[in-house]
């Protein structure tokens, strides 16, 4: 017996596909399953070919799968380009005649437009999808209706009147489709949570209190998560006229110390460029939190990509320090979200989070993050400056000079763009502008002692390394847990500036380097590359747009199906 | 007048420069408003004007080219109480950062923008700025400029005509002194525009 299974709706934008996958993730989550959704959409708001799949385990699941064991076509027709992810188990519904369609999968009719009429409501598609599978599954339906009667309000009673026809529907017509699922489980209470408001969390979570953002999908998700927050959380959170007022308006706030994030994309983030820069001379510190998409240029705005890992490690004009982390799931989206803006405080110089579509906007069940404890740390703040104060003194031996912010007495000194002395006038004495470079790259190596390990996974006595980062962490872990490969450690390079010094003597104990990355280039491996002697054995890519999927995986690192 | 606000760092600006008015200017406001150097924060701007961040002993920022309006902004909503007020030229808040300066407009929020416009870019030796006249033949136009000049005046009205907007020369010092204060005790956004000509390279312009 299958100890995980997938489920896919599709269709046209606006009949609801996410809002439907999402509660059906949630019901899962409250019979103790783990769940791993993934959405995929066309940059418009009506129309096209939507799809919304939840992958689910009684144990950890790590990513969403390729293969489909349920598929609903909302619409006529949606299910024809999915046709190479079904399999001789896979049933396929929808309210249409399938004329014997090229795959071994079970199509099976669903009278979708007669339940729909007999409720008398068209926008209940989703919830009959809902109401076969809760059968087909056996789930509790005492867990939907609670589900459905606070997702929908008004429409509530339509809405559970639809579930409950399509139920008794698929219990008079779909009896012999029942699957029993093995070894479910109750575990600790569980939320849906997307990568996204994983870092939005993680950032309140520490102490983050100005946040803002110009929308660009795939970061927007945490711009409105945040919004929403200060509702009732001490949070600020703006949305100005581009990324350049984000990015300065941050700056900004930051001096005048507020624990401050911004977020976009690529396309954002070149715009905030320069004040990287300025952040790196000036030493404020602050978050930027970086979604990837594909580039160049506009791209493909709701598809994912890691092609900007050498932007981000490289941002920003002339050399300052700066910290570059990337979270490979939904936990450590929470967790670098609260890591980053300390590091910020504490180093006072520029953090970027890079993210991805995948990971910012797929869902997945998480702990729930509001009972996390708050995690501030001021860094070196000089609480009671004396005449004379110098904000840039050099006599640290971290790097890290004391700081005031605006309206203390005695505190004051100029934050400079320019080169600038111990209090911030500007400068051109070559000493000064050479002690202050090395003063600020001493944050390197304190940054160094603050940043999260590597992670090594899998069994003692490997010969060979996957090496990876961010959001690929998910579909490799995935397959190394449903398909043991002994012979295979993976290492999930979490901090990708400062590059972690241990990483030579780790990857020097295997015989074979694979790196998998979802960008065209091999961007970690130049990275490391210009760190180390670094030689991998092979290199996988994939730059469609489409994350890796754990099969996938297994058949290009193995060879085998 | 010895003034707490006068930074160790001696004016680099050229003899007789307009600049050294806005200075003074500031200086008086912020005493007449019984204003400590810990209460004020300026946010510069790159070009002649935004090197007063050297001149000032004050919290200050001296930002990019162009940015010093988001920066201050940042500062004035991330702590309401400061005095904020921004230091820059007609390059920087007409050009570089126009839609910075709509934004604030739009926003009303409480700071002060003071723009030095000597009509055209000093500080990288004298080329077009954004309100120098249809024509003028600069190092960068040599053939004479093909754009109309904005007015910053009339535009920030035009997009809010509550704020405080207004335009002062010069040639007439106390009008200056007088705008700077009004502007600083005005509780709003205010932008004053203070015409002044470059002694370095403003002859381009009337040749």
């Amino acid at each position: 017996m299958t100890n995980f299974l997938s489920l896919k709706f599709a269709g046209p934008a606006g009949m609801g596909i996410k809002s439907a996958g999402q509660l059906f993730s949630r019901a899962l989550i409250a019979h103790g399953f783990s769940v791993h959704d993934y959405n995929e959409y066309p940059s418009l708001v009506r129309g096209g070919h939507n799809t919304y799949q939840v992958s689910f385990s009684s144990q950890k699941i790590f990513s969403p799968h390729y293969s489909v064991d349920y598929f609903f076509s909302l619409a006529g027709g949606h299910w024809q380009e999915h046709l190479k992810e079904f399999s001789g188990d896979t049933l396929v519904f929808g309210d249409e005649n399938f004329n014997r369609p090229p795959s071994p999968a079970k199509f099976i009719s669903l009278p979708i437009k007669q339940i729909i009429d007999s409720v008398g409501n068209s926008l209940v598609v989703n919830t009959v999808c809902l109401g076969v599978i809760a059968f087909l599954l056996e789930l509790d339906t005492d867990i939907f209706t609670d589900l459905l009667s606070s997702q929908y309000g008004k429409l509530a009673e339509v809405n559970l009147n639809a579930f409950h026809r399509a139920y008794d529907y698929a219990k008079n017509n779909y009896s012999p489709h029942i699957r029993h699922l093995s070894g479910k489980k109750l575990r600790s209470p569980q939320i849906l949570v997307d990568g996204n408001e994983a870092f939005g969390w993680g950032f309140l979570k520490g102490g983050g209190d100005f946040y803002a953002a110009y929308p660009m999908t795939p970061a927007t998700g945490a711009l409105h998560f945040l919004a929403e927050k200060q509702k009732d959380h001490s949070i600020i959170v703006l949305h100005p006229e581009d990324e350049l007022a984000v990015a300065n308006i941050g700056a900004g706030a930051a001096v005048a110390g507020r624990r401050v994030a911004v977020g976009t994309s690529g396309g954002g983030f070149v715009l905030m460029d320069e004040t990287i820069s300025f952040c790196g001379i000036a030493e404020i510190g602050m978050v930027y939190y970086l979604v990837s998409r594909p580039g160049p240029a506009t791209g493909l705005p709701t598809w994912t990509s890691q092609g900007d890992l050498l932007h981000a490690v490289h941002a920003g004009h002339g050399e300052f320090p700066k910290v570059v982390l990337a979270p490979g799931n939904q936990e450590e989206s929470f967790a670098f979200g609260q890591l980053a803006i300390n590091l910020a405080v504490r180093l006072q110089t520029p953090v970027v989070v890079v993210s991805d579509k995948f990971l910012a906007e797929s869902s997945a069940s998480l702990p729930n993050l509001s009972r996390h404890k708050t995690v501030v740390n001021q860094g070196k703040r000089e609480i009671s400056p004396k005449p004379g104060y110098r904000r840039y003194r050099l006599d640290v031996p971290d790097g890290i000079s004391p700081y005031t912010i605006p309206g203390q007495s005695d505190g004051e000194f100029l934050s400079n763009s320019y080169e600038h002395d111990e209090f911030g006038f500007a400068t051109e004495d070559s000493v000064v502008a050479a002690s202050m470079n090395e003063k600020r790259f001493k944050k390197n190596a304190t940054a160094r002692r603050l940043v999260p390990q590597d992670l090594l996974f899998g069994p003692k006595g490997a010969s060979k390394l996957i090496v990876s980062w961010g959001s690929p962490s998910g579909p490799i872990l995935e397959m190394l847990n449903r398909r043991p490969l002994p012979e295979y450690n993976f290492l999930q390079v979490r901090t990708l500036w400062p590059v972690s010094a241990r990483l030579p003597k780790i990857i020097g104990r295997y015989r074979q380097i694979i790196v998998v990355e979802n960008n065209q280039t091999g961007q970690l491996s130049a990275l490391l590359k210009s760190q180390f002697s670094f030689a991998p054995h092979r290199q996988i890519n994939k730059f469609d747009g489409r994350p890796y999927y754990p099969e996938e995986l297994y058949h290009l690192i193995t060879g085998q199906k | 007048m010895a003034s707490t606000f006068r930074s160790p760092v001696l004016p680099t600006w050229c003899p007789g420069c307009n600049n050294y008015l806005v200075l003074a200017g500031l200086e008086k406001a912020f005493q007449s408003q019984k204003l400590s150097p810990s209460q004020v924060a300026i946010a510069y701007d790159i070009g002649c004007a935004g090197n007063m961040a050297d001149f000032i002993k004050c919290y200050g920022v001296h930002t990019l080219h162009g940015r010093s309006i988001p920066v201050a902004m940042g500062l004035k909503i991330a702590n309401p109480k400061l005095t904020v007020v921004v230091v820059g030229g007609d390059g920087g808040i007409y050009g570089e950062g126009l839609n910075h300066l709509v934004s604030a407009v739009r926003m009303d929020i409480d700071i002060t923008v003071l723009v030095s416009n000597n009509y055209l870019y000093s500080l990288t030796t004298g080329q077009t700025s954004p309100t120098s006249p249809k024509g003028a033949k600069t190092k960068s136009t040599p053939l004479g400029t093909a754009s109309l000049p904005i007015d910053g005046v009339s535009l920030v009205k035009s997009i809010n005509p509550k704020v405080l907007a207004k335009s002062v020369d010069c040639q007439s010092p106390p009008s200056v002194i007088a705008a700077i204060e009004e502007g600083i005790k005005h509780p709003g956004f205010a932008l004053l525009d203070i015409s002044q000509f470059c002694l370095a390279f403003g002859k381009q312009l009337v040749g």
